[in-house]
């Protein structure tokens, strides 16, 4: 759990980023319910995601398109809810009719919109994958930032309104008398729905969005017992679901968005039960209660069978017999011709660098992370192995020559068999393939003779993956199994 | 404007440009009780919706003194039961006039909310959820959430619908209390002839859009 949610963790900006999505989604979504909304709740994301698709189309664009593609995917989102949003409240004003009528049709119409925005889209495939999952993998501190403005901004206004949100939502006539207009404070309303649904699309997807809006506001509706406690309890179901969603869904594989909902589903089950057996207070203590200690209880058990599952030996292929010998992972000479640096998820990290710092810790590249990859993969092997981080504070820069690094290594205070390489080619396809070409030396530093190599060249899939780090979280297991010789 | 509380002449009110209350004349002054009577459909609501400010006069004029405060109680009906706002919270709400959204709700807004459900007898259930309560003690909170807001006149809209005649009785005699502890004006609307027969000050009777007043026997 603690490795998941450390700062230097691959999935920091995708949790700290959902995280205020669900924060948002769950504070709006108690109106959303109040005001009977809901259809709003999965009509706006539907029409958010249709423009990110239709920007996408229209420019050819994809989700992995990393740069000003997430800004394009704002503008989309932002200007299809808003849209959306002005034309629901001027159809209502002019046509006396339901409200559903109109908020049905924008749901119909705008998932047709998607799935044929998608299909006219050449990168459909991915596209359908990425409007559906959200971007939380793919966010950038950029993103990070954005979200955090607009949740401080939402919640600022929150505050600050609360009683004229309140009065105007629960009796707008008799908030006139007092010289309020719930025309504005409707009008604020809606901006702080639309803007946080077009945001939330954008970074965790409709799914993710709709579901945070719902299931937490159910849930505080049935036990709360005043309206504060109602946004407190709906933020913590929020919370705890998208926190022990995620976790979830790293543990058992499995897409992080439904896990999460379903999560916050439970939640409302087990509270909506339990409300109905007790009187208010008590329900919601034990509700509370009850749902604070089996998440993590499962989280936990389904995280020890994860770890159990990943702790479990692998054959280990082509590789020599190593008893007793401690093997040293050196970082493979980058033969590719590009820094292949990797951005940390953490901006300020990357300050040092942008702004010339010369003592600047140097940045991670793809052969550090393949170098503590390989070590993970040879332990699992039960092949001892040296820390990887040992091994470069004592040999920041070793000798691209396979000799010559394993002599360096033993001189370093090394002396077992040294793991070397070359990585000649790393490059991402636009069709979501991984071309990699890594060839690999073990070399006893005693004989100075190469007692084992291998090499692995096949292209592995990362449709999924839209950053240096999840590339090499999904490609590492494949390009060492084949090259281990466990294919 | 006298000693008038709001004046109307020769007003029409309506929807969409069409009038629903045609050429209403009337006065509202202070500490008096007036019932707005008259059959469903006949334009009584619109009318109240034009004292409230709530419609503009399509026609006439309409005139209200300065700074004029109104206590208004709306039918319960119209109000959530969803919301999870106990009777305390929603008299509240009539405290908040005068704050301004810096100002979080205080001891003084708090203080005003417990006179208010004391003066209308609602401070045994304060602190129950207010969708659970009966018609009668629903009418008596939304009564002390007008009061809250230290109204000069209180506008309220068939507070009798749907109540039970001991109930209705008690509402009316606390109106009475009210006014006289407080010299409020109070202008009520009601298709209820024979509750109030005897009570009033004046009976404003309105009939097809037509507004005609008389006084009370």
């Amino acid at each position: 759990m603690s490795e998941l949610f450390s700062p230097d963790s691959l999935f920091h900006n995708a949790i700290l980023g959902g995280l205020g999505v669900a924060l948002l989604c769950s504070m709006l979504g108690v109106y959303l319910m109040l005001r009977r909304l809901v259809l709003i709740g999965v009509a706006l994301p539907q029409a958010s995601a249709a423009g990110i698709a239709a920007v996408f189309w229209l420019t050819g664009h994809g989700h992995g398109g990393g740069g000003g593609t997430h800004g394009l995917a704002l503008a989309g989102s932002l200007g299809a809810t808003f849209g959306a949003l002005t034309l629901l409240i001027a159809g209502r004003r002019r046509a006396g009719q339901p409200a559903e009528w109109s908020v049905g049709a924008l749901y119909a119409i705008s998932a047709a919109a998607t799935i044929l925005f998608v299909a006219l889209n050449p990168k459909g495939d991915i596209e359908m994958a990425g409007l559906l999952r959200g971007e939380l993998l793919a966010l950038t501190a950029a993103d990070l930032r954005l979200i955090a403005i607009v949740l401080v901004a939402v919640g600022a206004l929150f505050v600050a309104f609360r009683r004229d949100l309140l009065l105007a939502s629960f009796d707008p006539e008799f908030a006139r008398t007092i010289g309020r207009s719930p025309l504005r404070y409707d009008a604020l309303l809606y901006f702080l729905i639309g803007g946080s649904i077009a945001v939330g699309v954008m970074t965790a997807g409709p799914l993710v969005v709709f579901g945070f809006l719902v299931l937490p506001a159910l849930a505080a509706l049935r036990i709360a017992p005043s309206l504060a406690i109602a946004f407190a309890i709906s933020a913590a179901v929020a919370a705890t679901s998208f926190l022990g969603g995620f976790q979830l869904a790293y543990s058992a594989d499995l897409p992080a968005g439904p896990v999460c909902v379903a999560m916050a589903a439970a939640f409302w089950l087990v509270i909506a039960a339990i409300a109905h057996l007790r009187p208010h207070r008590r329900a919601a203590g034990l509700a509370l209660l009850l749902a604070v200690l089996a998440v993590p209880l499962g989280c936990a058990d389904l995280h020890a069978r994860a770890a159990a599952r990943n702790a479990a030996p692998l054959p280990r292929g082509t590789l020599p017999d190593l008893a007793g010998r401690t093997v040293v992972v050196l970082p493979a000479a980058n033969a590719t011709g590009q820094p292949l640096h990797v951005p940390s998820n953490l901006f300020w990290k990357d300050l040092p660098h942008a702004i010339g710092d010369p003592f600047a810790a140097s940045a991670p590249t793809v052969p550090m992370l393949l170098q503590q990859r390989a070590s993970a993969e040879l332990a699992r092997r039960g092949i001892a192995v040296a820390p990887p981080a040992a091994v470069l504070d004592a040999l920041p820069h070793p000798p691209d020559e396979p000799l010559a690094a394993a002599r360096a290594a033993a001189l370093a205070g090394f002396p077992g068999p040294v793991l070397t390489g070359r990585l000649s080619r790393f490059t991402v396809t636009n069709d979501g393939l991984l071309l990699v070409r890594l060839e690999l030396w073990l070399i006893d530093p005693a004989s100075e003779k190469v007692i084992w190599s291998g090499a692995a060249r096949r292209p592995v899939a990362v449709n999924a993956a839209l950053t240096a780090q999840e590339v090499l979280l999904d490609a590492g297991g494949p390009i060492f199994a084949e090259a281990f010789g466990a294919l | 404007m006298d000693d008038a509380l709001l004046r109307v002449e020769k007003a029409d009110f309506g929807y969409d440009g069409r009038a629903v209350v045609r050429g209403a004349s009337l006065v509202v002054h202070p500490d008096e009780f007036v019932v707005l009577l008259g059959s469903n459909g006949s334009g009584k609501t619109t009318l109240m919706r034009g004292l409230l400010g709530f419609l503009a006069p399509l026609a006439g004029r309409l005139e209200r003194r300065a700074g004029l405060r109104i206590g208004y109680v709306p039918q319960r009906e119209t109000l959530d039961p969803l919301f999870p706002l106990s009777a305390q919270d929603v008299v509240q709400q009539g405290a908040w006039r005068d704050l301004p959204f810096w100002r979080f709700t205080g001891t003084r807004e708090k203080a005003r909310a417990r006179e208010s459900l004391a003066l209308c007898r609602a401070s045994d259930f304060a602190r129950r959820r207010y969708a659970t309560l009966s018609g009668g003690q629903r009418q008596r909170v939304l009564l002390a959430r007008a009061l809250a807001t230290d109204p000069e006149l209180l506008l309220l809209d068939e507070p009798t619908a749907g109540v039970d005649p001991e109930t209705e009785r008690s509402l009316l005699d606390l109106l009475h209390e009210l006014r006289a502890a407080r010299g409020l004006a109070v202008w009520m609307v009601t298709h209820h002839i024979h509750s109030i027969a005897g009570r009033t000050d004046r009976t404003v009777v309105v009939e097809d859009g037509q507004v005609s007043a008389e006084a009370s026997p």
